[in-house]
């Protein structure tokens, strides 16, 4: 059977993870700047007052005056989910994530290690944290999967087996079906209100009217065939960090922590030659949020000077100062071989025996022994503040 | 031997180059120095104010002094306005 985990409105729990006060209170994640003013996920308090997902910041504001918005952390939820996709690693399930606060997984390898289904998807429950109140639901296809972990109670497995799995879905509410928001509001002013609804129509007026998407949603809303789980490969978590004493604005100071960052992260064993196919950048930004680019190379290289190029247009993006820059590697490629160059670069004998030289003071007074001066504010009046000494141990 | 590829390792603060360091100094009464670190001071070369982050929760209000001990060296001090306190750093 495949089964699905589901945590509800995850993006903002992550945010909320500091402030769970919160959670009790209606609250919900803000727009992100220069976006269309439209609320994120909310609490359950915020829906009780009528808050939507998805409805516009004025509309949220004057059905809940009291609203409180929580600035967006897409690094925090990263970090969170990958921990939880983790546990249930390592409790055993190969895990395929859909999106964050989702994951599946095929139930049949696992059975025979917990004792049954219904043990293993409480295990599944329990590896996931019981924190993050997920809930759990099973079925031979994946949507009816899906669909039964929405609409489990929180640390609830719900099993649907495949002779019920039609009457299961039929009185549910649409938004389960994967369709844009427009889709579900010319469904409703036809009168279609459930999955039962949709699937009784005729396949052929659906794809005329709905197009592709809307077909395959029929064909999920009648219990079609919809895939099997895919396991991810275990993730390769490389990373490296750099924190500055006091928050980082300008571009060029920026450009130069990364550049240190790339040489320490290509400097890592771990890496056995491999180069990066897949790297983020993560920033702490003053006032406590977070921002998060993520670049998957062309063609993956480990030359420093490429990564750089590749990544240095990102920091451009940054909305504010930063106080800690991360870069991590979240995806290696499988080769370790490059062709070599027929007539080695300029300096590169240099280059090496820098390198060499490096190496001996570094085995001789041991790590951090080494550090680079990184210019950070040469203009500034105030001395200490123009340049860092970044340590490396590359 | 596989590696464990879940290594983590903790972020590495970058520290500050040139960052203060306390002075032992004794000043005349207009607030120029006398004596620095039980030196005597043969000559005050220069002398500027920085005044700066004035906005923030963190001003910086200096008074600078380039100077010439009797032995030769060469010091650069400065009062820090808000703390009272002297310091040394190569400007």
């Amino acid at each position: 059977m495949i089964a699905a985990i589901v945590i509800t409105a995850f993006d903002l729990r992550a945010a909320l993870r500091l402030r769970p006060r919160l959670q009790a209170l209606p609250a919900a994640l803000a727009p992100l700047p220069g976006s269309e003013p439209l609320i994120g996920s909310v609490t359950g308090a915020a829906e009780a007052k009528g808050v939507r997902p998805g409805m516009r910041l004025g509309e949220a504001l004057a059905l809940c005056p009291g609203l409180e918005l929580v600035e967006q952390d897409p690094a925090a939820a990263e970090q969170a989910w990958e921990e939880i996709l983790r546990r249930l690693e390592d409790a055993g399930f190969a895990v395929e994530p859909a999106a964050p606060g989702t994951v599946f997984f095929d139930s049949k390898g696992v059975e025979r290690l917990y004792g049954g289904l219904e043990p293993a998807l409480k295990r599944a429950l329990a590896a996931a944290g019981t924190t993050w109140d997920p809930r759990a639901g099973a079925a031979e296809r994946r949507f009816a999967a899906l669909a039964a972990a929405n609409v489990a109670r929180p640390g609830q497995a719900l099993i649907v087996s495949d002779d019920r799995a039609r009457s299961f879905l039929a009185p549910l509410p649409l938004q389960l079906l994967p369709l844009e928001r427009s889709r579900y509001e010319e469904l409703e002013e036809l009168g279609v209100r459930t999955i039962g609804q949709l699937a009784g129509l005729p396949g052929g007026a659906v794809s005329e009217r709905l197009g592709p998407d809307g077909r395959r949603a029929w064909g999920l809303a009648r219990g079609e065939q919809d895939g099997g789980v895919a396991p991810r490969r275990q993730a390769m978590s490389l990373h490296e960090t750099l924190e500055f004493p006091e928050a980082v604005g300008n571009e060029l100071t920026l450009r130069r922590g990364l550049g240190v960052l790339v040489d320490r992260l290509l400097a890592r064993p771990e890496r056995a030659g491999r180069p990066p196919r897949k790297i983020a950048l993560w920033a702490r930004l003053v006032g406590g949020a977070s921002w998060r680019r993520t670049v998957t190379l062309r063609e993956s290289t480990a030359d420093p000077a490429r990564l750089r190029a590749a990544l240095s247009a990102k920091l451009g993006e940054l909305p504010a100062p930063a106080l800690k820059l991360r870069l991590e590697i979240s995806e290696l490629a499988e080769h370790t071989g490059e062709q070599l160059e027929l007539v080695a670069a300029e300096g590169e004998v240099l280059q090496g025996r820098l390198r060499e030289g490096l190496r001996q003071v570094r085995a001789a007074v041991g790590a951090g022994g080494v550090s680079t001066v990184v210019e950070v504010a040469p203009w500034s009046r105030i001395p200490e503040a123009r340049a860092l000494l970044v340590p490396r141990d590359d | 031997m596989v590696t464990h590829t879940r290594s983590t390792r903790t972020a590495r603060t970058a520290r500050r180059l040139n960052a203060p360091r306390c002075a032992l100094v004794e000043s005349h009464a207009d607030g120029t120095p006398r004596r620095v670190d039980r030196q005597e001071v043969a000559l005050l070369r220069e002398e500027w104010r920085v005044v700066d982050r004035w906005w923030t929760e963190d001003p910086v209000h200096r008074r600078y002094f380039d100077l010439v001990l009797e032995t030769g060296q060469n010091v650069v001090v400065y009062h820090d306005d808000d703390a009272g306190s002297w310091l040394t750093q190569r400007a």
